[in-house]
Formats: structure tokens, sequence, C-alpha cells
């Protein structure tokens, strides 16, 4: 076929169908992994009993608040991802802090621990269950999200696929810390970033299978 | 390069709008932009023209995907760069070329079961129903795009943007073929 008879014929087609865009698919994707992620919960963590006594305590707020800002940042850069030449703007900048905070967390933390109780507190007593539950409650919401970025025309999957995967991370990550014991930093910021680098990666790695087009 | 954003963001913006003969304005106008992008990409090969309708029908199918208050050019090289790179990888993979319009040419005019009308006819099997049919109907049995979109409740655009389709993806799929 020639290449003229090819822009008439796509001419005569100009208008897009009509659907919803793909922000809205991204929120109602992520809606439905969240319903998903949080039934999972439910059913087979719950919260912790004492949950409502810890709320004001700085250090379990901070370790709800990091994920939900994660969750927030990379949301809007995986979204922005999502159509072809959008660069990631200030955003690509700000979520650079999430990781920093924690960091200076676990410095902190580890300054203040008496020396003999820092390997317990770093080591604590449910990291067979942390990292496994954190990814696994993402993958409903990367799911969704990924789901709705086919719509889309992502050009670096692999960059749309990690971000979609951290924001599921981060908010997989509030939903588990609900359930958590592990107060110390020097746990959470440790082994909480390990289970959302493990999904942001698994995120990268279906986005590069399932986003081609 | 912001007077060529102005000129070619409103033919689009009317194009979506429903305005065909901008929108035709809009990809005759990119076309010539498109062709030195993949040809400076895939190192001029001799299958630009090829390369070049896969990022039209890309930009077509994807067009839902510019945000009328953003700079069209970004949006438009960063698919063409996405497709050029995409064709690239494809062509590293693939040894020999198959040239589906050829095939499709012969079909028509050989009676029986020809060995290329078989490879057809099993290729046809692997891809979707409606796909199928309309290669069937427009590509062997010469019907229009009119007459096969009647059967099929489609628009004649669409069947012909359908039918293109799936010639790559028939094209692509003899290629897998002979690969392996």
């Amino acid at each position: 076929m020639k290449t003229d008879d090819l822009i008439t014929m796509l001419a005569q087609d100009a208008a897009p169908p009509p659907g919803p865009s793909v922000e809205r698919r991204a929120w109602a994707g992520l809606a439905l992994g969240f319903v998903g992620a949080l039934v999972l919960y439910l059913l087979v963590l719950g919260p912790r009993p004492d949950l409502l006594g810890h709320m004001a305590d700085p250090l379990v707020l901070a370790k709800m608040g990091l994920p939900l800002a994660l969750f927030a940042l990379a949301l809007v850069l995986a979204v922005r991802t999502a159509r072809p030449g959008a660069g990631a703007g200030r955003t690509g900048w700000i979520v650079w802090a999430v990781p920093a905070l924690a960091v200076l967390l676990f410095g902190w933390s580890f300054a203040v621990t008496p020396p003999a109780e820092r390997w317990r507190d770093f080591i604590g007593h449910s990291i067979p269950i942390c990292l496994p539950a954190i990814t696994v409650l993402s993958l409903p919401m990367t799911a969704g999200l990924l789901a709705a970025f086919r719509r889309g025309a992502p050009v670096h999957l692999r960059r749309t696929g990690a971000m979609a995967g951290l924001a599921a991370a981060g908010l997989s990550t509030v939903i588990y810390s609900t359930f958590c014991t592990e107060d110390s930093p020097l746990f959470y910021a440790t082994w909480y970033s390990l289970g959302i680098l493990a999904s942001a990666a698994i995120g990268a790695w279906a986005a590069g299978r399932w986003l081609r087009w | 390069m912001s007077d060529r954003n102005e000129r070619w963001g409103d033919l689009l913006r009317r194009g979506l709008g429903g305005d065909a003969t901008a929108y035709a304005a809009f990809l005759t106008g990119i076309t010539p932009v498109l062709r030195n992008i993949v040809r400076a990409r895939t190192g001029g090969a001799e299958d630009v023209e090829d390369i070049l309708q896969e990022v039209l029908l890309a930009v077509h199918a994807k067009r839902h995907t510019w945000r009328v208050s953003d700079p069209v050019t970004p949006w438009l090289y960063a698919i063409a760069r996405y497709k050029a790179a995409d064709a690239g990888r494809r062509r590293g993979k693939v040894g020999t070329e198959v040239d589906i319009d050829d095939l499709a040419d012969i079909l028509p005019d050989e009676g029986g079961e020809t060995t290329a009308a078989r490879d057809l006819a099993a290729l046809l099997d692997r891809i979707d129903d409606r796909s199928a049919r309309i290669v069937r109907g427009v590509g062997i049995e010469g019907l229009s795009a009119q007459e096969v979109g009647t059967g099929l409740g489609m628009s004649e655009g669409a069947v012909r943007v359908a039918y293109h389709r799936a010639m790559v993806r028939l094209k692509d799929l003899a290629e897998a073929e002979i690969e392996d």
C-alpha cells in the first residue's frame, strides 16, 4: 500500500473512539486493585489490636506517611509516562525525598537506639511476613494500573511499569503497616523498602511484556 | 519549531473533533518529518516506507493520548522513535523478509490448494475472527471495504485500518514461522 493511500484511509476515521481517558482508567484500575488488596488483607492479616493507641506515635505515623507520599508521587509519574513525550517534571525530583527521608529516619533511629538493642530492632520478628505481604498486596493494584495503561501509549515501558509498581507498593505498604507491630525505623525503613523495590521490579518486568504496542 | 507545533496542533485538534480534511492535512504534513526520523533511526533501511506506515498507524491508533493543551511535536516524535526502535528490534531478530503483499496478490489468482494458500489459511486461523474475515473479504474475495464493513457493522474506514493492521500481524506471524 502506498503511504498516501494509507493517509487517505486513516483520515476517514478522524475522531477517536469515545471512551474514558487514561487517567480515569488508571483510577478505576487502581480502585479495583485496592479493593482486592483490602479483601486479601482483611482475610489474612487484619489490623493490629492496639492500632488506635499507636496513631499518635510519630514513628508509626512516619511508617504510614512515607509510603503514602510514595504512592501519590509515583502515581503521578506513572500516569504521566502513559502518554508519549511527557516529561517527569518536578515530581521526578520530589519523589526522591521519600527514600532520602527513609535513610535519614534510619540514621536517626540508629543514633538514638541503645547499641545493645539495635540488632534486635533491625531484625525484628516478622521479616518473612513483611516482605512477601507488601509485594503480594501490591500486585492487584499494579495489575489494575497496567491494564489501564494498555489504553495509553507508554514509550518507556519499564519505567512506566516500575512507577506503577512503586505506586501500588506505596499503598500496599500503608495497608500492611496497620497490621505490622514493628515500629522501629531500623526495621521498617529497611524491610519495607525491600518489599517495595521488589514490587517495582515486578511492575517493570510485567510492563515490558504486557504494554508493548 | 513552535510554528510547526501550532500548525500541526491546530490541525490535529480539529481532526480529533471529526474534521477529516484537517486530519488528512495533519497526516500529510507530518509524513515527511516522520520519514526522516525513521530513516535516521533505522540507519536508512530499505523498508523505511513500511516502518513509516507503522508509525502513522500508531499515531492514528494512539491519537487519543495527545492532550490538546500539550505541544504536539514531543508527543509525535516520541511515538515515531518508539515505533522505529520497535521495528529495528524486530528486524534484528528476523533473517528473512516476507512481503505479505506479494503473498496476498498471488492468492486470488491461483485456484486450488497451493502451499501459499494453505499457509495463509493457517495464519488466518491464528488471528482474531473479525480480522480474518476482513482479510478474506478484502484480500482474497476482492470485496470492497464498504461491502465487508456492511457485513460486520463497521465503517469503511475502520475496515481499511483493521485490514492493514491484520496484514502487518500476518506478516509478523509469517516471519516468526520462517524463523522457527
